[in-house]
């Protein structure tokens, strides 16, 4: 076991070298550079020349990328624009966790990440915990009801959480939340627009959770379905087996079989699924957080993407990646640490 | 069963981990920014909502509007334009000119030297005096090579020198208009000179995001993505302004949901709103629409006289728009009437010269709507539909297009602008397909449209036929704006924005004529570019839009501006 | 969640004229589910109405201001656009665009995942190795993140075919970045089935790689691809409306679902049918693709032989 968490350890080390190098040509290579998006719609050579100067864009893009990994304080460069070699880089590179500066604000890219990622952490974390507490029992209660009328009502539900296309359903909803109704005591709309928590006094809970509601209620509902789905199929999966028909043929109730049998081998995939899932709490949702305010990752990421941040771009999709491996990681180890039948060699 | 108590422990886990994350994820800590209490929330407080976080406070930085908006609320410049076009001191004691002994030009050498004084009553928050200290401090950290930045007017800039406390002198190697905003307008302000790093650079130093204020309001809080809260200052000069304690900067990406607190009066100002919105905003009772007493941006179609693909307007001349009978009965198809009022709500004027706004204005006839004229005019000019198939043939053009080339052309807008754009660009076609001219539409993001030659832009590198947007000049100095897009020398890729490869020789000479501070001559030589330009069609002018923005009906004293944001004057805003 | 057809598919070429074929007995049992039928009449209507949108009385780019913002009506069924075009007609020419977006995008991944997947699973060894590397590669890219980035950069490249914005550059993003799940099915069926007796009789006598891969043991590890594909037409989509809504998808004045939303958004609040119907159509598409491919799982798969999302690496 050990020998294969350090084997695979050894194999995301090569494939995060391998991507950092695909995504940093993909980056580089998008026509439209950030020049335009931060000189003017019109810029002067001498503006253009001066900002390329500034981002270590003058440089040769294979040098752009050793810079990029492992800085350039080792070597001297041109910072005035002389044409002279002159000063020592102040860049330490990722490898040394120097993400460089974001060209939008000239501060540091690991900052902007740790202002947004909370935010994104709580949203995404929450609603895959509703997600999880609504499918879980969901999933269990169509399985045991195969055909039944609530399982083709679950079923109808989960399709439909997988058809709407959350940025319409988030307008949707604040239309009818925010705009038509209005809270019958206080004369106040129902629930807010958006944002993390009103902005005139201070910390309130209820405060907080009215603001989830609706980005949560977006957000979950294609969860739901995804997960009840899988855990309806795998409980489907496992119901037939001889080993319950043992355990029924004892005498227990199918209650017992079901809730002491049949449910903790089920899980075994639902909770590698959700290891699997766990990167979505760092990328965000780009959709649900730019239609509510929702100052996350994802909004961080999109606005990178349209102003051409080309160090923060870099910065979340790399940390994005390597949470993905590691994650994946987890979830084949966990899948071998919970089915004993499972063993890596 | 066997794997039944591990399965139940990770899932414990699982739950615990997630509350733990979201309990943690609560609570971000604000960047406070000055240390002062807490308001207490019975004042009087406006919400703005913008779309995206200002950058930092330094427009010069990326310059995306929100950092101008929120500048105005902390910062001063020398001097300020009001929505009129008029310049107007701030830190400055008055305005330096010819008459008052401020401007001295050397007529020999073609240099001049402004002497600025400034107040000396003026001062930061935390008590220190805003002095030539810092007008000197600021210019230092523009001019820096390594961490600096280009500003307009730079170039011509020998040197800046301080003269006492409160006065300094500017050192000018050319005759500039335009040096009444050199250290203020909508994009720059002084810096403080002992609360900046200059060693942290002018792009990147601390205080373009936690800066000390001279303005009519001090920032308390920043929460990034979420909001920002502004506490009035109790220095500010003009005290007791402002009227307001309070300004609340709330991030709202969509443009629908900030329409919506408009109308649900959550919300006081939502800055840069378009035609649709205001339309729609008009009819309630809660907000109204203030519109910019003029207009900046000059609707217009960009029309490439060289071949498509090609730079060189003489050696490759474009098979169709190279004969200005061709580009004249372009101009007279477009209906400017029925867009201005159907797709912009009249929420747009028609203009037809660059020359539109004042102090230039320029009497130029306007061209006629007449599509049976262009029809006409495009058949003598040998552009007939032989084929039956509803679009042009070259027969007998004087283009050099071989014999039976079609009248078919690409025709392209950027995105951002939004729906009401796309739109006109629609209905441009259609009315252009009405006379039998193809026009194929192609929306392209900004960035794309504007980049370099080298980088691929498709103006720069001549890679369209025609292309629609909204340009126009900053300030009350056309000068500069029109040698970049109307000289020779602006025609290469990279020297200017002479992207239509325009070259009259006559209008290069009237250019360089224009450098002069006098207004009257100046006035006189933009008008007769003006008239050769209106002959010459190298652009298709057409509307122009104002700045609008919405405001809540209890604010009182909101006026939107073309030459600064709207906030240029929040310090005079009070609340029914 | 997946599932792979196993050896129950396997009917041997001989079947008696009394049994029914593999493809007579998996009609029979997708009949059975009902939703998966209802699915197919509301996706074969769309799609239908979508083909023949032509038809249309009205134009669908030709503007008619005199009647634009009109609320549904008798005339207009779904009202008109901020042009005065018939709403319902951009509806049925915009889906056009996105069933063609979905439809090639799946193509695209069924183009690179299938040949992948099969190459590893029939050969193993080093050729299996490097072609799983590529996919974990793949599969571990924040894939929406990677489709904003790459939707924006793609389309402003300017190729013979690839023109901008085109729907072809957007389903090639998108089919890029999703045909990963493809090659880990085939290769897990492909894993399974080489061992099988018949493929190594066809082995056995003489028959070449490409003609076992594809004449033996493609067809019978089909089930689940198709499964798969259903599912990956409505996802792609989705997608293409998710980018539209950032600006980043198929630009106007070409109408997809996700575009007409985006262009409706200025007037959610005055004229909510311009980005409600738009909405309804990409639902209705999805929801009824979604009970199709359930629909086929069921009938392709009758044991639902569970197959772990991770266990293929």
């Amino acid at each position: 076991m050990t020998t294969y968490i350090l084997r695979r350890l050894i194999q995301t080390v090569g494939l995060l070298f391998i991507l950092s190098v695909i995504l940093f040509t993909l980056v580089n290579a998008a026509p439209g550079g950030p020049i335009t998006a931060y000189a003017g719609r019109r810029p002067r050579p001498e503006q253009v020349e001066r900002l390329k100067r500034q981002f270590g864009l003058d440089q040769p893009l294979p040098l752009q990328y050793v810079y990029w990994l492992v800085g350039n304080d080792w070597t001297k460069i041109d910072t005035d624009g002389d044409g002279i070699q002159d000063e020592p880089g102040a860049r330490k590179g990722i490898l040394r966790g120097d993400f460089g500066f974001s060209y939008r604000t000239r501060q540091p890219v690991l900052d902007e990440i740790a202002k947004r990622l909370p935010n994104t952490v709580t949203l995404m974390g929450i609603t895959m915990f509703v997600a999880l507490a609504i499918a879980i029992p969901l999933g269990i209660y169509s399985a045991i009801k195969q055909y039944s009328l609530f399982d083709f009502f679950a079923t109808t539900f989960s399709f439909a959480g997988q058809a709407v296309p959350e940025f319409w359903l988030g307008l949707l909803l604040i239309i009818v939340f925010y705009a038509w109704l209005k809270n019958p005591v206080t004369g106040e709309p129902l629930l807010p627009s958006g944002g993390i928590s009103s902005l005139d006094g201070g910390f309130s809970l209820s405060d907080r959770l009215a603001h989830l509601v609706l980005p949560v209620l977006t957000g979950t509902l294609g969860w739901i379905a995804w997960y009840s789905r899988f855990l309806r199929s795998s409980l489907l999966e496992i119901l037939p087996l001889n080993y319950l028909k043992s355990a029924r043929a004892r005498g227990l109730t199918e209650r017992k079989v079901i809730f002491k049998h049949a449910l903790s081998n089920a899980m075994i995939p639902i909770v590698t699924l959700i290891a699997l899932d766990l990167p979505y709490i760092f990328t965000g949702a780009v959709l649900i957080e730019s239609i509510f305010a929702w100052p996350g990752m994802g909004r961080l990421y999109y606005q990178a993407a349209v102003d051409r941040d080309y160090p923060l771009l870099l910065a979340v999709l790399i940390i994005g990646a390597a949470f993905i491996i590691l994650c994946n990681l987890v979830a084949d180890t966990l899948y071998a640490y919970l089915d004993p039948r499972v063993r890596y060699e | 069963m066997f794997t039944k108590k591990r399965t139940l422990l990770f899932l414990t886990f699982m739950v615990i981990l997630s509350l733990t994350l979201v309990a943690c994820g609560a609570t971000p800590a604000p960047t406070t920014a000055t240390d002062e209490p807490t308001a207490p929330s019975s004042e009087k407080s406006i919400t703005i909502v913008i779309a995206e976080d200002p950058p930092t406070f330094n427009p010069m930085v990326a310059d995306t509007g929100y950092d101008s908006l929120v500048m105005e609320l902390v910062l001063l410049g020398m001097a300020d334009i009001d929505p009129n076009g008029n310049v107007f001191p701030e830190l400055a004691a008055e305005l330096p000119t010819v008459e008052n002994g401020g401007v001295t030009i050397d007529e020999e050498a073609g240099t001049m030297s402004v002497t600025w004084t400034m107040r000396d009553d003026i001062q930061w928050s935390d008590s220190t005096p805003v002095t030539a200290d810092d007008v000197l401090f600021t210019w230092a950290a523009i001019s820096d090579p390594v961490n600096g930045l280009w500003i307009p007017g730079i170039d011509y800039i020998d040197s800046v020198e301080q003269l006492s406390k409160y006065s300094f002198v500017v050192n000018y190697n050319a005759v500039y208009p335009g040096y009444l905003t050199q250290f203020g307008g909508e994009q720059l302000a002084i810096w403080p000179a002992h609360y900046c790093n200059l060693e942290q650079g002018f792009v990147a130093w601390d205080c373009g995001r936690e800066p000390l204020s001279d303005g009519p309001f001090v920032l308390h809080d920043w929460i990034e993505g979420d909001h920002m809260t502004f506490h009035k200052n109790d220095k500010y000069y003009l005290a007791p302004k402002p009227e307001i304690d309070q300004v609340i900067v709330q991030i709202v990406p969509d443009d629908a949901v900030r329409k919506t607190m408009m109308l649900n009066g959550d919300a006081d100002i939502d800055m840069w709103i378009n035609a649709n919105t205001a339309k729609d905003l008009e009819g309630s009772e809660g907000a109204k629409v203030s519109l910019s007493p003029t207009d900046r941006w000059l609707m217009r179609l960009y029309i490439n006289l060289a071949e498509k693909g090609t730079v060189d307007s003489a050696a490759t001349p474009h098979p169709i728009l190279s004969d200005v009978n061709v580009r004249k009965a372009i101009r007279s198809a477009i209906d400017v009437d029925t867009i201005v009022n159907e797709i912009f709500h009249g929420l747009a004027t028609p203009h037809w010269t660059e020359f539109f706004r004042p102090p230039y204005q320029c009497a130029v006839p306007r061209p006629a709507f007449d599509p049976e004229a262009a029809k006409a005019a495009l058949e003598s000019a040998g552009w007939k539909d032989t084929d039956g198939d509803g679009v042009r043939e070259c027969r007998g053009c004087t283009t050099g297009a071989p014999d039976g080339y079609k009248m078919e052309m690409e025709f392209i807008t950027y995105a951002e602008f939004g729906e009401p754009l796309e739109l006109t660009q629609q209905l441009i076609a259609e009315m252009l397909g009405e006379i039998g001219i193809q026009m194929n539409i192609t929306v392209v993001e900004g960035s794309i449209l504007w980049d370099q030659a080298e980088n691929g832009g498709i103006e720069q590198s001549g890679n369209f036929d025609v292309d629609i947007w909204d340009d126009g000049y900053a300030g009350v100095d056309p000068t500069d704006y029109i040698w970049e897009l109307y000289s020779e020398e602006a025609l290469v890729p990279g020297g200017g924005n002479n992207v239509m490869r325009y070259d009259n020789p006559e209008v290069d000479a009237l250019i360089d004529e224009a450098y002069t501070l006098d207004e009257a001559s100046r006035k006189e030589t933009f008008c007769k570019i003006a008239d050769i330009l209106n002959e010459d069609v190298p652009i298709v002018y057409l509307f122009t839009t104002p700045n609008l923005e919405a405001y809540s009906a209890r604010l009182v004293g909101v006026q939107s501006s073309v030459n600064d944001l709207v906030t240029w004057n929040i310090a005079d805003w009070t609340l029914k | 969640m997946n599932s792979i057809s196993g050896a129950q598919e396997l009917a041997p070429a001989n079947t008696p004229a009394s049994w029914l074929t593999p493809q007579q007995s998996v009609w029979k049992r997708f009949k059975r589910h009902r939703g998966a039928i209802a699915g197919m009449i509301i996706f074969g209507a769309l799609a239908t109405l979508c083909i023949f949108a032509f038809l249309s009385p009205f134009d669908s780019e030709k503007s008619n201001l005199a009647e634009k913002f009109l609320p549904p009506s008798s005339t207009y069924l779904l009202g008109t656009d901020s042009l005065g075009r018939d709403l319902l007609t951009r509806i049925l020419y915009g889906g056009r665009i996105s069933l063609a977006v979905g439809g090639i995008a799946v193509a695209i991944s069924l183009l690179i995942g299938v040949p992948v997947g099969a190459l590893a699973g029939y050969y193993g060894g080093r050729i299996d190795s490097i072609l799983m590397r590529v996919t974990d590669a793949f599969l571990s890219l924040p894939s929406f993140l990677v489709l904003i980035l790459l939707a924006a950069m793609l389309r402003e490249v300017e190729l013979p075919i690839f023109q901008r914005n085109s729907v072809l550059t957007i389903s090639l993003v998108i089919g890029i970045l999703s045909w990963m799940t493809f090659a880990r099915l085939v290769r897990a069926a492909f894993l399974t089935l080489r061992e099988m007796d018949y493929v190594s009789a066809a082995r056995a006598l003489g028959g070449s790689d490409g003609r076992i891969m594809l004449g033996h043991i493609l067809p019978n590890g089909i089930g689940v691809v198709i499964v798969e594909a259903t599912l990956q037409l409505g996802y792609a989509i989705i997608q293409e409306a998710g980018l539209s809504f950032l600006n980043f998808g198929i630009q106007q004045p070409t109408p997809s679902w996700g575009n007409l939303i985006y262009t409706a958004q200025d007037h959610f609040t005055k004229y909510p049918w311009l980005a409600i119907f738009p909405g309804l159509a990409i639902f209705l598409t999805i929801i009824s693709v979604n009970y199709i491919g359930d629909g086929l799982r069921d009938a392709l798969d009758p044991y639902k032989v569970l197959e772990r999302v991770g266990e293929w690496t």
